[in-house]
């Protein structure tokens, strides 16, 4: 194979780093713009660097905003629905793999189908049954909500992490003895460990950057996560004041960047085209 | 003779208890479904039927009224047109970018797995956040996007990027270009890693260049993987709601706004429910075309 020129090479490098800075930029300007005085952001032409460097707003965003709060909120709610939606498709992709009884075609097929299904078709009926159930307004509402995104994305994940674990090793352990429930503890679980535990780091990261479902089912500061909540401040300011909300941008994203550290690996490994969703 | 039927017997009652044990599995997964899934699906096409007072809750039969007027109407057509108008021009955006990114990040250059994280990042955002960065980055007055076009004399004039039209659409597909062709760039990148050396060698004795040999050799390898990316980010191009309600709130006036948007503002700001149930099925309709063939797709590739 001939080798690529280091002029080739050098041209190579430079478009990529162009580009992948080009693509960065927005990210690198919130941080940027976080950490600059709020009177520098209004100079005409602005300053690239901060020409003094201060953590006043990230100071303010944690005393005087309800910032804290919504972040607790948003804690409780995708740890919570990440829980339910991890345990019941755990059970329910072993099922779809490895059983067979009537209608399992028909539910694997509908599970793929929901996980396409539009929110807003569903935003109407679940808000009437949230009001009619009495719990609008609370953290649950939230997880039952979260569940019909969550519960069909995470089924169709881990139904390809069980598909790939090889059938002969159940087998042996049940012509060892053991019981279907034993072989499935002390075999399947271990060997989908490392796909339940990606599963749930994703659907973490979709409940954690929901936005449509807490804008329609909450309404007060109390239970309102952090996607809502920040976009309050942004509607409720007299002034905006982009420092604050480049803080909170900040952040907001840094839960994101230490699960993203660890799925690094999973994602350049190359997930299929299904495995991540937008 | 007595022996076998016995066994045979045996693993009926095994497979029968499996088939029980299977169904126990799969039932909070069932239940689940059809309380949150099924029942309000069903249940959005039975309001649809109604003329329903959010504020009350009270309603009464209108069968299909609701829908004749809303194939009457200008702002159904004007929401269809504009949701495609975003959807097409998102999608070629995220395409073209995507394998663009994902070809450049297959070489070896320095550095390569935080270039590659930098790239993927945007994807994993919450919308929130990159809404908020992107309005700071249009800010008319002290928007950085301004001043560098200024600086480098693309325009004379401070451009109004979110407040008038054609500008609204193009910065919302280029901002929802940027968010989502990291999906692309994973998917065609794990592709291009399993194309076998020997068909580049081949296609380079023949004597093709690098256009070429992308035409001839990794287009048609592609194929199939960009079917499945195309589809699928039809589809949640097309019910796009945060990004486009919070960059521009469907306006100036209503040339960005998208059907996710009209059933939200029928729903919570007209607080017309029938009406804005009829939107969500209409729209869910058009969408079924996308969904049945990327079904199809699916479950095809999985039987071979």
């Amino acid at each position: 194979m001939q080798r690529p020129s280091f002029r080739a090479r050098l041209v190579v490098n430079v478009v990529t780093w162009v580009v992948v800075l080009a693509v960065a930029f927005p990210l690198i300007w919130m941080v940027l713009t976080s950490i600059k005085p709020q009177s520098e952001l209004f100079r005409i032409p602005p300053t690239f660097l901060p020409q003094s460097i201060t953590f006043e707003h990230y100071w303010r965003l944690l005393t005087e905003t309800p910032f804290l709060n919504y972040f607790r909120n948003s804690m409780v709610l995708s740890i919570s629905t990440t829980a339910v939606v991890i345990v019941v498709a755990t059970l329910g992709s072993y099922s779809l793999v490895r059983f067979r009884y009537r209608g399992r075609e028909a539910l694997a097929t509908l599970v793929l189908f929901t996980y396409l299904l539009p929110s807003v078709v569903l935003i109407i009926p679940l808000y009437l049954m949230m009001v009619g159930l009495g719990l609008s307004n609370t953290v649950f509402s939230l997880v039952i909500a979260y569940t019909t995104f969550a519960l069909p994305y995470a089924l169709w994940l881990l139904r390809s992490f069980m598909a790939g674990i090889p059938e002969d090793l159940e087998s042996a352990a049940l012509v060892d003895g053991a019981s279907r429930i034993g072989a499935f503890v002390d075999v399947i679980l271990p060997q989908a460990l490392p796909g339940i535990i990606s599963t749930a780091l994703f659907t973490f990261i979709l409940s954690w950057n929901e936005y449509l479902y807490a804008l329609v089912l909450v309404n007060s500061d109390s239970v309102r996560p952090l996607t809502t909540g920040v976009m309050n401040m942004l509607i409720t300011s007299f002034n905006i004041e982009w420092s604050l909300l480049m803080a909170a941008s900040v952040m907001m994203s840094v839960p994101l960047i230490i699960i993203f550290a660890f799925l690094q690996s999973f994602l350049t490994r190359g997930f299929g085209a299904g495995a991540v969703k937008g | 003779m007595s022996s076998t039927a016995v066994a045979t017997r045996n693993t009926d009652t095994l497979d029968r208890r499996y088939a029980i044990l299977g169904t126990v599995l799969i039932a909070p997964t069932v239940l689940i479904f059809c309380a949150v899934i099924l029942y309000p699906l069903v249940s959005a096409v039975y309001l649809s039927l109604f003329s329903i007072y959010t504020p009350t809750l009270e309603g009464s039969w209108v069968g299909l009224d609701n829908y004749a007027s809303l194939l009457a109407s200008g702002r159904f057509w004007n929401a269809l047109a504009n949701t495609l108008i975003w959807t097409v021009g998102t999608l070629v955006l995220q395409i073209v970018c995507g394998v663009a990114v994902a070809l450049l990040l297959n070489q070896s250059i320095v550095f390569r797995s935080l270039a590659r994280s930098l790239i993927l990042f945007p994807y994993f955002l919450s919308t929130v956040v990159a809404v908020l960065v992107w309005r700071w980055l249009f800010n008319d007055l002290y928007g950085i996007l301004n001043h560098l076009m200024l600086w480098a004399g693309i325009i004379d004039m401070p451009v109004n990027w979110l407040g008038a039209m054609p500008n609204a659409m193009i910065s919302i597909i280029v901002v929802g270009a940027w968010k989502y062709f990291p999906f692309v760039v994973i998917a065609v990148l794990a592709r291009l890693q399993t194309i076998p050396d020997p068909l580049y060698e081949a296609a380079r004795i023949d004597g093709a260049g690098p256009i070429a040999r992308f035409f001839d050799v990794t287009l048609p390898q592609l194929r199939e993987v960009l079917t499945v990316i195309i589809l699928l980010r039809a589809i949640w191009d097309f019910k796009e709601f945060d990004l486009i309600w919070l960059m521009t709130g469907g306006g100036p006036i209503n040339s960005t706004q998208t059907l996710p948007l009209v059933v939200y503002q029928e729903a919570f700001g007209l607080n017309q429910m029938g009406m804005a149930s009829a939107y969500a099925v209409t729209m869910m309709i058009v969408m079924l075309a996308f969904m049945l063939i990327y079904l199809r797709q699916t479950r095809q590739k999985e039987i071979t």
